[in-house]
């Protein structure tokens, strides 16, 4: 059980390569397929905030190790919201909950990076802010479209690592 | 009363240690697993990419014989094109040779080609970038320019094991000097990549251009390389020039314009790594800046 946090990046990274491939895609039209912030929220709802933090804080390091974004954004972004989320499970009780979590909790992370990005680099490159702020608001609702699509089959995959793993099942009504 | 000034000196305390761990954990911890989380989707990064060959491969297999023969003939006649092109620049660079010994020319920067598929590409408002298939372990290091046939497409920014990261001549973070091609003053202009471009093809912004240049006759101007600051050889193509005229500014003594680059930088499938033989100051920059 100790290990679950591992067991479960291991499960959520062949999700984590194929959103890199789905960017390759769409690199043309300077998108990424981001998905960090739906990948936390089934495991948040069953794991113990011991697990679900290191988990968290290894996907957001995962998607900053290839690219070249402020030290930590993503990552401790991501933490805040595992923490939030394990700490108010009620939220995640339903399907709908849980849709909704998935949504929020990627439209945030994607804005966390974004944000940060344009700050960090901003001291080097000052956008046309026109064409940056589209450009942004499209990733996020790229983000968010993203969100509510992929969570089903994400969290399908992770449900079943978990249930092998023998993690105790959420509470219908915690 | 004393418990909640007690409660309160705690939140502070716990408050202050939160800020020191926001400000000074990520860097460090980042420092410790970047490489570690690098090596570690590198093997799925050249799985995937060498599935995508085979899968190339058994495509191009699956032809037909009459195909192949049509294809064969083709290359035959490039070939014999080629062989004849070979011939006149043996000459030339006999000459070459002649006239480096008469005026005792010290040749530049010798650069060891390495030749690379591209594994994936990624890009965001922030960043354009290709990751290929080769890394420390073949002799690349960072700061290396990275073309295709003699066209610029980057510059290697991150070195791992196995993989190596290159920034896009689009890429916001990419900047180099070029001429420009009808320029008979041969004046500098400063290239660099462009935030923020959103389903276009992704560009890079030309500044610097003297007030007085025009294309002329040429429908688009070529931008080639200086070879000035040791990083990119000279007389390389970045691209094709687009005089922006909104770009510039009224009473500016200079014009901006736009740089589409001469290749579609994201259907390279491969590309070749030129690795100066000796460190160049651009290498030296690069070293410990995490962002380029």
């Amino acid at each position: 059980m100790g290990w679950a946090w591992l067991i479960m990046l291991l499960a959520t990274y062949p999700w984590l390569l194929g959103a890199d491939l789905a960017s390759d895609v769409l690199a043309r039209g300077g998108f990424v397929v981001f998905i960090s912030g739906v990948c936390i929220v089934a495991p948040c709802r069953r794991l113990r905030p011991i697990q679900a933090i290191p988990f968290a804080a290894c996907v957001g390091f995962l998607f900053e190790a290839r690219r070249p974004i402020p030290d930590g954004v993503l990552a401790f972004t991501l933490v805040a919201i595992s923490i939030f989320l394990t700490a108010n499970k009620p939220l995640l009780r339903n399907a709908p909950g849980l849709l909704r979590g998935a949504i929020i909790s990627n439209t945030l992370a994607c804005i966390a990076w974004a944000a940060a990005t344009a700050l960090a680099l901003s001291t080097t490159e000052a956008p046309s802010s026109n064409s940056a702020l589209t450009h942004f608001a499209l990733q996020v609702a790229l983000a968010a479209l993203i969100g509510a699509a992929l969570y089903i089959p994400i969290s399908l995959v992770q449900n079943y690592a978990m249930d092998r793993i023998g993690v105790p099942p959420a509470a219908d009504t915690p | 009363m004393d418990q909640n000034r007690r409660g309160a000196r705690a939140s502070y305390v716990a408050l202050t240690i939160f800020l020191a761990v926001w400000i000074f954990m990520p860097s460090t911890v980042r420092r410790f697993n970047r490489e570690a989380f690098t090596e570690f989707q590198a093997p799925g990064l050249h799985l995937v990419s060498k599935s995508r060959d085979l899968a190339r491969f058994w495509e191009l297999k699956s032809r037909s014989s009459e195909e192949m023969a049509l294809a064969g003939r083709d290359l035959a006649r490039v070939n014999a094109a080629l062989e004849l092109k070979l011939a006149s620049l043996d000459d030339v660079r006999r000459e070459n040779t002649r006239l480096r010994e008469i005026t005792r020319y010290t040749v530049p920067a010798d650069y060891m080609s390495v030749v690379a598929r591209v594994a994936t590409r990624d890009s965001s408002s922030w960043w354009n970038r290709i990751v290929i298939r080769k890394g420390r372990n073949d002799g690349i290091r960072p700061g290396a320019p990275v073309i295709f046939g003699n066209s610029v497409v980057g510059r290697v920014t991150a070195v791992h094991l196995t993989t190596s990261e290159v920034d896009l001549v689009t890429s916001p973070g990419f900047r180099c000097t070029a001429f420009l091609e009808g320029d008979d003053q041969n004046s500098i202009v400063l290239i660099n990549g462009l935030a923020g471009n959103s389903l276009r093809t992704p560009q890079a912004r030309i500044s610097v251009i003297p007030n007085d240049y025009s294309t002329g006759t040429l429908q688009s101007p070529k931008a080639f390389t200086t070879g000035m600051g040791g990083v990119f050889p000279s007389r390389l193509v970045l691209g094709t020039v687009d005089l922006d005229s909104k770009a510039t500014k009224p009473g500016s003594s200079f014009k901006e314009g736009r740089l589409n680059p001469s290749r579609e930088l994201y259907n390279l499938q491969e590309v070749s790594v030129l690795v100066p033989l000796h460190q160049n100051p651009g290498e030296a920059l690069l070293q410990g800046d995490q962002f380029q």
